[in-house]
C-alpha cells in the first residue's frame, strides 16, 4: 500500500555543519522543509544562547517594521502582497536591511514629528479661531441686552463699586476644554470662587483632530469673567488643571475682528505646509508599502535560521556546529542535496555532513499528505497522532467515512445540492485560495471541501438507494407492485381507506424485486416506516459489524508487522472468535432471513433479537413454526455459546502467563549462570556483584512491569468484550440518523411546501411563490447544516470509538518540520 | 453571597482573577532573571513569561523606568477590564481598593506642589489606578480647608478627609498626617465595608486590612522617633483594626525607641517572630522586607479558598510585590549590582 498506509520511515541523524557555511545549510534546509531539529541545549537560558546577538537585532528590525506597517495602515496605503518568497539572505546582507529600516524608521519619525508640531499648530490657530468668532456672540449677546448685562454686573460688584468708587472692570479669560470636563469644570470654579465668577460655554460643532493620537475629539469654547487678580490666578490654575487651553483675547470689538483676518491667512498658510508634509509622508509610505510584506519575510526567515541555529551544539574545536534531528529517510538525498547547495553558496570547502545514528527514542510520525488526504488525515490525528510506522486508518477513513455519513444522510436532493458546494469550492479552489478569507466558519468548510465532495457523492448514491429524494420518490424503472384493476376499481379506492396489495398474488406483486433500490410504491403506503426501520437497521448491523472486523483485522497487521506473535495468538485470535460467534452469526442470521423466507411464510420468519438472546440463556421454546427451525440450530448455537464463554478467559489470562514464563525462563538462565561462575572461582566476585545489581534492578522493574501488564490486559479484556455488543448497539444511530433525516425533511414538505401544491388556479401559482422560498431556507438551514454536522459528529464518533478502538494505539507525536513556509504562514495568521 | 450562587454573578471575575494570578512570574523564573547581565537580557527573559511581547514595541536602549511602567500599565488593564466586568458589590470592592492609590496620589501632588514642580510635571508620576477627574486641579488649594471644599467634596475620599480639616497652611509634617490620617479612615472605612459582605470575604479581609493596620501602627511609631510629632498625635493616627487594638496601640503610643516597639510586639507571635528575624545588618532583611514577606504569606492564602472577594485585593497586592521584584532585578542589572540582586521577595 501507498505511504498514507504506515508513516515514513524515519531516521535519527546527526548534522556537522562548518561553522561558516552552517547559516547557510540551515536556511536551505528550512526552504526544504523537511528535518526536525531537536534542542541540544535545552537547559540553556534563552538569553545565553549562542546567536542571541542577531535573534535580538532581528527583533528590532521586526520592531522597525511594525512600526513602519502601523504607520502604513494609518495612511491606508494598501501593502502590495506579491506573493514573493524570497531566500534567507546572508548575514552580511542583515547589515543592509538594518540600514535600511533604521533609515526609513528615523525618517518617518522626523515627519511624524513635524506633522504633530504642525498639526499642534494648526490645532491651537482653529481654536483661536473659534474662540474669536463664538465670543463674538457672547459679546454681541451682552450688547444687545443691555439690561440685563448692567444688572448682573450691579449684582456681582455692589459691593466693589461701593468700596473703590471706580468704574466696575471685569477681567475674562477665554480658552477651549474638552467637551466632557464642563461639568466638573463648573463645579469646580463655582466651589474654589465661591461662585463669584461667571462662565459661558459653547459647544465647538466640528470635532478637533488631537496631535498626538491623531483621534477626533469634541471640544468647548468658554469665556470665564472675573473680578481681581486673586481670583484670575485661582481660575487660571483651574484651567491648567483640566487641561484647557488658553488663549489671548483682545477686549474690544475691532482687535478681535484684526486678529481674527490673521489668524485665518496663517490656517491658510500652515494648511499648505501641512498637505505638502503630508504628501511627503505619504511618498515615503507607498515606497516602504511596496517591499514590507518582503521584508518581513526576509527578516522572519533570519529570525528562525538563528533560532534553529541556537538549538544546536558548538564542536569542541568551534569550527563546526552539530545537530541532532529527525528527517524521513526517503528524502535524504533531498537533504544531502540541500546540504551541498548550502555549503556551495556560502564558498565552504569542507562539506557538511550527514550521518545517521541508532536511537531507541520513539521517531516522529510523518504522513506525507496531499491536498486531497490532508482533511482525513487530520480528521484521524485530532483524535491521536499514530505511534510510529503504526497503521494509520486514514486511507480507509477516506472511504468509510462519507459511507457512514450517508446512510444517515441518504436523501439525493440534499446530496447533490451538498455534492455542487462542493464541487465549486473544488473548482474555484485557486481563486479562493488566494482570497485569504478571515471567516472562520467558512475556512472550517472551505479546508473539508474534498470531505464534502465525497459525503456528497456518497450521499446522493444512497439517496438513490432509499430512493429519497426531498422526501419523494422517483419511478424509474416503473414499480414491480400494481394492483389488478379488477380487485380494486375507482370506486373500491374511493370508499376505501386501507387497501393491502397481497405479495403472494402474481397479480399484485411481479415477484421479482424492484432492480434498484426502495421500490417507488413504498413512499405511498401506509407502512413504509416499519419497512424502512428493518431493512435500514439490519443494514446498520452488517457494515456496523463489517466495519469493526475489519478494524480488528487491521490489528492483526500491527502485530504482525511489529513481530508480535504472542498478541496475535492471545488477543487477535479469540477477539475474532469472540466477534464472529456473536455478530458474525448475527448477520448469517439476516442473511438468512431475507434470503430463505418469503411472504408465503411469513409468520414464521424468525425473531432476530429474541432468537440471539434466547442463545445465551439456552432456551429454546416450542413455538407454532419451531418445526422450521434447521435441526443442526442448537447445536450449533451451543458450540459457538462456549467458543465464546472460552474466548474471555483466554484473552484475558493467557497474555499475561506466558509473558510470566519467559520472565521466569530468563531468570533462571541468569541465576545459573550465576551458579556457573561462582564455581569457576577466582574473578567470581566481580562478577557476582554485578550479577546480583543487575538482577536486583531487573527484577524490581519486571515484577513492576508483570502487575502493570495485567491490570492492562483485564482493562483491555473488558473493554474488547463489552464493547463489541455496545459498539454494535452503537451502529444503530446509523439507522436513528437516517429515520430522522427523511422523517424531518418528509414533515418539512408536507407542512410547508404542500400547502402550495394544494391551492387550485392562478392562486396556487402565487402561493408557490411564495412558499417556496421558506421551504428552500429551511431545507438549507435545518436540513443540509443542521442535519449533515450531527451526522458528521455521529460518523467521527464511528471512527474514532467504534472503529479506532479496535487497534489504534494513536500514541505517536507529529513530525514538526524546520520550514520556512510553516513560519511565515502562523506569522500571518497572528497578525 | 454565599457559595450558591456566587458563580452567577461574581464567577467569570474570579476565574479569570485565577488565571492571571498562575501568569505571576515564578521562582524559577526569577532565577533566570538574576542571571541577565543587561536589561535587554531581561526583556528577552520576560516575552517567556506571561508578560509575552509587552515590551517589543520599545526601542533598544531599554530603561527601568520603561519597565516599570510597562508592567504596571498591565496591571492597570488588567484591573480595569475586571472594574468594568464587576457589578456592586463586587464593583464597590475593586473601588474600594484603588481609594489607597488615590491617597498615595493626592498627598504625591501637595507634597510636589509645596516643592513648586508643576502639575505636568507630577501627573505622570501618579498611579493611574488611583487617578481622578479632578486630580489635576489640586494645586490650586493652600489650605486644607480649601482643598477639601474645592477638589475633594466630589471625591469618593471626602468622608475621609473630614478628620483632617484645619485652617492651617499645608507644611512637610502635615502632609504625612494628613496621610496616614486619610489612610487610618480608609483602612476602617474599608475594614467595615467587608464585615457587611459577610462569609469567607468578610474572614480573609479582616485578617489581611487587620495586618495592614498593624503594619501602619508599627511603622508610624517608629517613623516618629525623633521628629516633632507629639505622642498624643500619634494615637490618633493608627487605624483602629488591626490586632494590636486597643492594647498594643495603648503601649505603642508610649513606646520611645525601637527597643519598645520589639517589646510590643512580642505579645503578638505573628509580629513577633517578624521582629526577630529582621536585623539592619546588610546580610539580615530588614523590617520593611520582613512585612513584604508576611504580606505575600498573606496574599497566597486569598487563592486556596474559594467565593470571596479576597482574591481580587490579592492578585493586586501580588502584582505590585512582583512590579517591585521585577523593577529590583532591573535596577540590580542596570547599575551592575549583583550582590544585592537576590533581594527580591518571591511569590510561588
Amino acid at each position: 500500500m501507498g505511504s498514507l498506509y504506515r508513516s515514513e520511515e524515519m531516521a535519527s541523524c546527526q548534522l556537522f555543519l562548518q561553522a561558516e557555511a552552517a547559516y547557510a545549510c540551515v536556511s536551505e534546509l528550512g526552504e526544504l522543509g523537511l528535518v526536525q531539529f531537536r534542542d541540544l541545549n535545552p537547559d540553556v537560558n534563552a538569553f545565553q544562547r549562542k546567536f542571541v546577538n542577531e535573534v535580538r537585532r532581528c527583533e528590532e528590525m521586526e520592531r522597525k517594521l511594525r512600526f513602519l506597517e502601523k504607520e502604513i495602515r494609518k495612511d491606508e496605503i494598501p501593502m502590495l502582497d506579491t506573493g514573493d518568497n524570497p531566500d534567507a539572505p546572508a548575514p552580511r546582507e542583515m547589515i543592509d536591511l538594518e540600514a535600511t529600516f533604521e533609515k526609513l524608521e528615523n525618517e518617518m519619525k522626523e515627519v511624524n514629528a513635524n506633522a504633530e508640531a504642525l498639526k499642534r499648530n494648526y490645532l491651537d490657530l482653529t481654536e483661536l479661531k473659534h474662540i474669536l468668532r463664538k465670543t463674538q456672540t457672547f459679546f454681541d449677546e451682552a450688547m444687545s441686552d443691555q439690561g440685563m448685562t448692567e444688572e448682573s454686573i450691579v449684582l456681582l460688584g455692589e459691593e466693589a463699586v461701593k468700596t473703590s468708587g471706580q468704574p466696575l472692570r471685569l477681567g475674562f479669560v477665554a480658552g477651549v476644554i474638552l467637551r466632557e470636563r464642563i461639568p466638573p469644570f463648573e463645579r469646580m470654579l463655582w466651589r474654589a470662587c465661591r461662585g463669584n465668577v461667571f462662565l459661558r460655554q459653547t459647544e465647538i460643532l466640528t470635532p478637533l483632530e488631537d496631535p498626538v493620537t491623531g483621534d477626533r475629539v469634541h471640544k468647548s469654547v468658554f469665556i470665564i469673567f472675573f473680578q481681581g487678580d486673586q481670583l484670575k490666578s485661582r481660575v487660571k490654575k483651574i484651567c491648567e488643571g483640566f487641561r484647557a487651553t488658553l488663549y489671548p483675547c483682545p477686549e474690544t470689538q475691532a482687535e478681535r475682528r484684526e486678529m481674527s483676518l490673521g489668524v485665518t491667512t496663517r490656517i491658510e498658510d500652515l494648511n499648505t505646509i501641512l498637505s505638502q508634509t503630508q504628501d511627503h509622508r505619504h511618498r515615503v509610505l507607498v515606497a516602504a508599502a511596496k517591499d514590507i510584506k518582503v521584508w518581513f519575510i526576509k527578516v522572519r526567515k533570519i529570525k528562525a535560521v538563528y533560532h534553529t541555529l541556537n538549538m544546536l551544539n558548538l564542536d569542541v574545536t568551534q569550527k563546526c556546529l552539530i545537530s541532532e534531528c529527525w528527517c524521513p529517510i526517503r528524502d535524504l538525498e533531498k537533504i544531502q542535496m540541500a546540504l551541498r547547495r548550502g555549503t556551495e553558496r556560502s564558498g565552504g570547502s569542507v562539506p557538511s555532513i550527514l550521518n545517521r545514528m541508532e536511537t531507541k527514542e520513539q521517531p516522529p510520525t510523518y504522513n506525507c499528505t496531499n491536498k486531497f488526504t490532508k482533511v482525513f488525515q487530520d480528521i484521524v490525528d485530532s483524535y491521536g497522532v499514530a505511534g510510529y510506522r503504526e497503521v494509520n486508518p486514514a486511507p480507509f477513513t477516506i472511504v468509510s467515512f462519507p459511507f457512514l455519513f450517508s446512510l444517515m444522510f441518504g436523501d439525493a436532493g440534499h446530496g447533490t445540492l451538498m455534492l455542487l458546494a462542493a464541487i465549486a469550492m473544488v473548482v474555484f479552489e485557486k481563486r479562493i485560495l488566494r482570497q485569504k478569507s478571515d471567516n472562520e466558519i467558512w475556512n472550517m468548510f472551505f479546508d473539508g471541501r474534498y470531505i464534502i465532495l465525497l459525503m456528497g457523492a456518497f450521499s446522493l448514491y444512497a439517496g438513490l438507494m432509499y430512493n429519497d429524494i426531498f422526501s419523494k420518490s422517483i419511478n424509474i424503472f416503473g414499480s414491480v407492485w400494481h394492483p389488478t384493476s379488477g380487485e380494486f376499481s375507482a370506486e373500491i379506492i374511493k370508499t376505501h381507506k386501507d387497501l393491502t396489495l397481497d405479495p403472494t398474488n402474481d397479480t399484485d406483486y411481479r415477484g421479482v424485486p424492484y432492480p434498484f433500490g426502495m421500490d417507488p410504491a413504498w413512499q405511498l403506503s401506509l407502512n413504509k416506516i416499519k419497512w424502512l426501520n428493518s431493512f435500514k437497521m439490519k443494514i446498520s448491523i452488517i457494515f456496523g459489524v463489517g466495519q469493526m472486523f475489519f478494524g480488528v483485522v487491521l490489528s492483526l497487521q500491527n502485530h504482525r508487522f511489529f513481530k508480535d506473535s504472542i498478541s496475535i495468538f492471545c488477543e487477535f485470535l479469540p477477539q475474532v472468535i469472540f466477534l464472529t460467534c456473536i455478530f458474525g452469526y448475527l448477520i448469517v442470521l439476516i442473511l438468512h432471513k431475507w434470503i430463505a423466507i418469503d411472504a408465503t411464510d411469513a409468520g414464521c420468519a424468525p425473531s432476530l433479537l429474541i432468537g440471539l438472546i434466547n442463545m445465551f440463556l439456552l432456551n429454546y421454546p416450542e413455538e407454532p413454526c419451531s418445526s422450521r427451525v434447521p435441526p443442526g440450530q442448537k447445536g450449533l448455537q451451543s458450540f459457538l455459546l462456549i467458543l465464546i464463554i472460552l474466548c474471555v478467559p483466554w484473552l484475558l489470562v493467557l497474555k499475561p502467563y506466558i509473558l510470566k514464563r519467559r520472565y521466569q525462563a530468563t531468570q533462571q538462565k541468569s541465576s545459573s549462570r550465576l551458579g556457573t561462575s561462582t564455581e569457576d572461582g577466582k574473578s567470581a566476585e566481580d562478577a557476582i556483584d554485578g550479577a546480583i545489581q543487575d538482577d536486583s534492578h531487573g527484577q524490581y522493574e519486571e515484577e513492576l512491569n508483570l502487575l502493570e501488564i495485567v491490570v492492562h490486559q483485564c482493562i483491555h479484556t473488558i473493554e474488547y468484550c463489552l464493547g463489541c455488543i455496545s459498539h454494535t448497539a452503537s451502529y444503530l444511530r446509523l439507522w436513528a440518523l437516517s429515520l430522522a433525516h427523511a422523517e424531518l425533511s418528509e414533515v418539512l414538505w408536507n407542512m410547508v411546501f404542500r400547502v402550495a401544491l394544494k391551492v387550485d388556479g392562478y392562486l396556487g401559482v402565487i402561493s408557490i411563490y411564495i412558499l417556496f422560498t421558506p421551504w428552500a431556507c429551511l431545507t438549507i438551514a435545518i436540513l443540509l447544516l443542521m442535519e449533515a454536522l450531527s451526522a458528521f459528529l455521529h460518523t467521527l464518533r464511528l471512527h474514532w470509538i467504534e472503529f479506532q478502538s479496535k487497534f489504534y494505539k494513536g500514541d505517536g507525536y507529529l513530525f514538526d518540520p524546520f520550514s520556512f513556509d510553516k513560519i511565515i504562514e502562523s506569522r500571518a495568521d497572528e497578525v | 453571597m454565599n457559595s450558591l450562587n456566587f458563580n452567577i454573578d461574581f464567577g467569570y471575575l474570579e476565574g479569570l482573577v485565577r488565571g492571571f494570578k498562575s501568569g505571576i512570574v515564578k521562582q524559577a523564573d526569577y532565577l533566570n532573571l538574576m542571571q541577565c547581565e543587561t536589561l535587554d537580557d531581561l526583556k528577552l527573559h520576560l516575552q517567556s513569561t506571561d508578560y509575552g511581547n509587552f515590551l517589543s514595541n520599545e526601542p533598544s536602549p531599554l530603561q527601568v523606568s520603561i519597565i516599570d511602567d510597562k508592567i504596571r500599565e498591565k496591571l492597570v488593564i488588567e484591573f480595569e477590564h475586571m472594574r468594568t466586568q464587576s457589578v456592586v458589590p463586587l464593583s464597590t470592592f475593586l473601588d474600594y481598593i484603588t481609594y489607597g492609590y488615590m491617597i498615595d496620589n493626592i498627598v504625591l501632588l501637595i507634597t510636589g506642589t509645596l516643592h513648586q514642580h508643576t502639575i505636568s510635571e507630577l501627573i505622570p508620576k501618579c498611579h493611574p489606578l488611583g487617578s481622578f477627574e479632578q486630580m489635576e486641579a489640586l494645586s490650586i488649594a493652600s489650605t486644607l480647608l480649601e482643598l477639601y471644599n474645592a477638589v475633594l467634596v466630589d471625591t469618593p475620599l471626602a468622608p475621609y478627609f473630614i478628620d483632617c480639616i484645619s485652617e492651617q497652611d499645608i507644611d512637610e509634617l502635615n502632609i504625612e498626617i494628613i496621610r496616614n490620617t486619610l489612610y487610618r479612615a480608609y483602612l476602617e472605612d474599608f475594614y467595615k465595608f467587608c464585615q457587611t459582605l459577610g462569609s469567607t470575604t468578610a474572614d480573609y479581609m479582616s485578617e489581611v486590612l487587620a495586618f495592614e493596620a498593624d503594619r501602619r501602627a508599627i511603622t508610624i511609631t517608629i517613623n516618629s522617633f525623633g521628629t516633632e510629632l507629639t505622642k498624643d498625635d500619634r494615637a490618633t493616627l493608627f487605624p483602629r483594626c488591626g490586632k494590636l487594638f486597643p492594647e498594643g496601640h495603648s503601649a505603642l503610643v508610649r513606646a520611645d525607641d525601637y527597643e519598645h516597639v520589639r517589646a510590643v510586639a512580642e505579645f503578638y507571635s505573628e509580629y513577633r517572630i517578624l521582629f526577630e528575624e529582621s536585623g539592619n545588618n546588610p546580610t539580615e532583611k530588614t523590617l520593611e522586607d520582613k512585612f513584604f514577606e508576611h504580606e505575600v504569606m498573606l496574599m497566597k492564602k486569598a487563592f486556596l479558598e474559594q467565593f470571596h472577594f479576597g482574591i481580587f485585593y490579592a492578585y493586586v497586592k501580588l502584582k505590585e510585590q512582583e512590579n517591585r521584584n521585577i523593577v529590583w532585578i532591573a535596577e540590580c542589572v542596570a547599575q551592575r549590582h549583583q550582590t544585592r540582586i537576590d533581594g527580591y521577595i518571591p511569590i510561588f
